[in-house]
């Protein structure tokens, strides 16, 4: 992967932080804390995402973000009343940013109009409401551009743009451009700057060498070169010249300054306001004194479109490089690749099992003799747990990472079925691993769509029925001892059992003359291919979704529950493990080899000897279980290996498979209960039916895990071929 | 320029010795000796058992554990349809790398590391069909004959059912 290619990602991931931010001060924003550090957040955030995007060239990108920001600025100003439909814009907006980062990211072109309609609104509502003149609001704290020694703010002077002081007339225009080096660590390239800039008019450049030191004193990374730019442009165009600029602001030492149509005439152009550049950066002090050096004629300011120069400096102009600082100071975190984390997992995997392997190696005679041996293993044992518990704690994350991706979905939803719907979010910096966030996306969505497609009924019906107009989605995480459960429920109309039965009678998910609980006709809106849609949408009703969330979550080692109240909504609960790596699980004997079944979809054992065997009509083996008949698998057969233990000695392993239905093992010995972790067999091998994976066991044999679901849905196809 | 044009030639000559040479280690299953190139193999170690994983072919003995990882074990008497080694603590596993992923292979013993020119590679003979199949050609060394194993085709086909 090339330096280039290396940026690119990391920007991207800043991206997809700066968007789930976005949503989140949205979100606030919206609830009517309108404070002016969220308001900057978004600016910065919008800011952030455009500068990259202008380094890598997202020209699409920064256009449209570059409307936005001017539009936020005008908003943070006061300029425009956040009203609501301006905070839907925004929202919009927000949407549309993330559309063009993704087709940034996957390389992809959207439609070359996507986003202009938006573009132009806020470009209608920003000249619409300034008149030019705008006051400099008493919130503009942060992005005053630091590198602008006109004591102007730089959107201030898009004002200008619009009601040029001396529109038509064509001058010549003094830059100086001196950049530090952290503009060069952030992949700029100044050459690009000034073709932009040749852009604008008619460019002249002049490299300014005279920092440059002796050889020996050359340091690589130092930054030697400065360049004074003559621009023969529009006296309007400051606002241009300063846009070209903005990426690299605060990078940068930067003066411009308008010489007027004289100074074309003029033998030599003079550049740059010493003084006025020290009133503008009190704390770049230093950095003004290093480039004082280079030799350059007192100033000649001719002309006077520097009106907006008698503007003092902001105050907080100079508190934007501390702001700045403090900001970069307080993030104490570092960007880890998951693989490196993995290894770590990984290899305290290997240590909790070591340490119990020469633990289990101590008996009675050792412990007496080596007492020290002994203290020294209870400690080692002690820290191993410590230190599984802090690796886990690092592949922690909050879920706000894909709960902030809902909200969008929301709007996207209620736009389409033409419903009011309000999402609420509820616990979303409670953490759980980071695999089981990245499986959680599809899950989720899946079950948003189905709650707005088919829980919440239209405004009208809502409104018959007694209930507010907009329908609420509450998504909410809770940590409940080891496990995560993360709940869905909407205030809509609830499960329609009836036609949920009838649609399953008629697709032959369940025998036509099968009686169910309502629970368990809840639970059948997770079975394959199952939809009650009436008419396949946009949304849903193609009839995948639902399973989709149950083996999702199966896959993960959770599970699905539902509960739905007619009328009053339905109410969906994940049940997620705290982690992947670990798991509880039975340790079985099947012939001689050891084979685990995860606790999780254990419902209980039975010695064989008490079981209540039976024969299906079929001839296949059924086991009954308080009134119920449970398909029978004996592990030995299945797994084809040769069990000697006698019949009466073996034991039945009831587990639970996907939608509550029960398949009973039969193994030949059960030999306790342990945690291990869990390996996969297909990163060497293959996948084999049946299997989940693997797991090391205490003495560094390797153990099977049983894939319940998988054995059961095998059984079936076993016996329909058959 | 002479002397770096020297160079150059002394330089290529050498590789082209490098390229045409192959370096293996060979193994005895029985009365047979068998080679892989040497950069494929990762380690050596005795035979320790092995969990059998279920509804896959006589060849695969099963998993081991290799540092955490979990490792397949193929058993090669029995992939050449032998019939399966009854290992012993003098059998050998010899763990190889076969495009990213790891595996074992079952033999007698470890014999020896061999360099034999590349043009003395010659192709199997047809006739035996498992022959065929599994090696990548035959190489004579020292008057003995050695097989050199086409691992990616040991390796497939390992489920029961295929």
């Amino acid at each position: 992967m090339s330096d280039l290619d290396d940026f690119k990602a990391t920007y991207f991931d800043e991206c997809s932080e700066l968007l789930t931010e976005l949503e989140e001060q949205f979100a606030a924003i919206s609830d009517g804390e309108r404070t002016p550090d969220r308001l900057n957040a978004v600016f910065r955030a919008i800011h952030s995402i455009k500068g990259g995007a202008g380094a890598f060239g997202f020209s699409a990108l920064v256009g449209f973000a570059h409307a936005y920001e001017t539009l936020l600025d005008h908003v943070r100003d006061g300029r425009i009343d956040l009203s609501d439909e301006v905070s839907k814009l925004c929202v919009r907006a927000n949407d549309i940013v993330a559309d063009f980062v993704a087709a940034a990211r996957e390389g992809q072109a959207l439609a070359s109009d996507y986003g202009q309609e938006e573009k132009q609104r806020f470009d209608a509502l920003c000249s619409g409401d300034d008149d030019g003149g705008a006051p400099i609001d008493d919130f503009d704290i942060e992005f005053v551009p630091v590198m602008v020694n006109l004591g102007g703010d730089a959107p201030a002077e898009s004002d200008s743009f619009e009601a040029p002081p001396l529109a038509g007339a064509t001058g010549q225009w003094e830059i100086h451009f001196a950049p530090h080096s952290e503009l060069y660590a952030r992949a700029n390239d100044p050459l690009l700057l000034f073709r932009e800039l040749a852009t604008l008019g008619e460019l002249t450049l002049r490299a300014v060498l005279s920092d440059v030191p002796p050889l020996g004193d050359f340091e690589p990374h130092g930054v030697y070169c400065s360049w004074e730019i003559s621009l023969v442009a529009p006296a309007t165009i400051e606002a241009k010249i300063l846009e070209v600029f903005e990426f690299v602001e605060g990078n940068c030492d930067l003066s411009v300054v308008y010489l007027g149509a004289e100074a074309l005439e003029a033998a030599e152009a003079a550049p740059v306001a010493e003084a006025a550049e020290e009133v503008a950066f009190p704390s770049f002090g230093d950095l003004a004194a290093s480039i004082a050096p280079t030799p350059r004629p007192e100033p000649v300011i001719r002309t006077e479109p520097m009106t907006l120069r008698a503007t003092p400096a902001p105050e907080p102009t100079a508190a934007h490089p501390e702001a700045e600082t403090e900001r970069r100071n307080g993030v104490q975190s570092i960007r880890v690749d998951l693989d490196k984390v993995d290894r770590v997992v990984n290899m305290v995997g290997e240590l909790v099992i070591t340490q119990s392997m020469l633990t289990q190696q101590m008996d009675e005679t050792l412990r007496a003799r080596y007492q020290e041996l002994v203290r020294g293993l209870e400690v080692l044992a002690q820290t191993t747990r410590g230190l599984q518990d802090s690796v886990m704690a690092i592949r922690a994350q909050p879920v706000k990472s894909v709960f902030s991706r809902m909200p969008r979905l929301a709007r996207e939803l209620a736009q389409k079925t033409g419903k009011k719907i309000r999402l609420e979010t509820i616990g979303e910096n409670t953490e759980i691993d980071k695999t089981v966030i990245e499986q959680l996306s599809d899950p989720l969505t899946h079950m948003i769509r189905n709650s707005a497609d088919h829980g919440i009924e239209s405004p009208e019906k809502r409104i018959a029925n007694g209930k507010p107009d907009t329908g609420v989605i509450r998504l909410s995480a809770e940590q409940a001892g080891g496990n995560i459960l993360i709940i869905v429920e909407d205030d809509g109309a609830g499960i329609n059992r009836e036609k949920v039965l009838q649609v399953a009678r008629d697709r032959g998910v369940i025998a036509p003359e099968a009686q169910l609980t309502d629970e368990q006709i809840d639970q059948l809106i997770f079975a394959p291919g199952f939809s009650t849609a009436d008419a396949v949408s946009d949304i849903s009703g193609r009839g995948v979704g639902m399973d989709v969330v149950l083996s999702n979550i199966k896959k993960i080692g959770g599970s699905v529950h539902v509960r739905s109240w007619t009328g009053r909504g339905t109410r969906m609960t994940l049940r997620l493990p705290l982690t992947l790596a670990v798991l509880d699980v039975m340790l079985v004997k099947v012939a001689t080899s050891p084979y685990v079944i995860p606790l999780s979809s254990i419902v209980e054992t039975i010695q064989c000897s008490r079981a209540d065997f039976g024969r299906a009509p079929s001839g296949a083996k059924v086991l009954q279980v308080r009134g119920e008949y449970v398909q029978v698998i004996d592990l030995a057969i299945r797994f084809e290996l040769p069990s000697d233990a006698h019949e009466n000695n073996r034991f039945v392993v009831l587990c639970e498979a996907e939608g509550s239905v029960k398949v009973a093992l039969i193994v030949d010995d059960i030999i306790g209960q342990q945690q291990v972790v869990i390996k996969s067999l297909e990163e060497n091998f293959e996948r084999i039916e049946g299997i989940a994976g693997g797991t090391i066991l205490g003495d560094g044999n390797v153990a099977l895990i049983v894939d319940v679901q998988g054995l059961k849905s095998m059984h079936l196809e076993h016996r329909n071929a058959a | 320029m002479e002397a770096l044009g020297f160079r150059d030639d002394a330089a290529d000559r050498t590789a082209a010795i490098a390229q045409n040479s192959l370096q293996l280690i060979a193994f005895s299953i029985g009365e047979q000796t068998y080679g892989v190139e040497i950069t494929t193999v990762r380690e050596i170690r005795a035979w320790n058992g092995a969990t059998p994983l279920p509804n896959t072919r006589e060849f695969v003995r099963g998993v081991i554990n290799l540092r955490g990882t979990i490792v397949p074990i193929f058993d090669l008497r029995a992939r050449f349809g032998d019939g399966q080694t009854s290992p012993t603590k003098n059998h050998v596993v010899v763990v190889l790398s076969v495009g990213d992923k790891w595996v074992g292979i079952l033999v007698d013993a470890v014999s020896d590391i061999l360099t034999v020119s590349k043009d003395d590679i010659h192709n199997v003979p047809e006739g035996n069909s498992v022959d065929t199949e599994l090696l990548n050609g035959i190489v004579t060394h020292d008057s003995r004959m050695v097989g050199l194993i086409d691992l990616h085709a040991v390796v497939s086909g390992a489920k029961a059912d295929a």
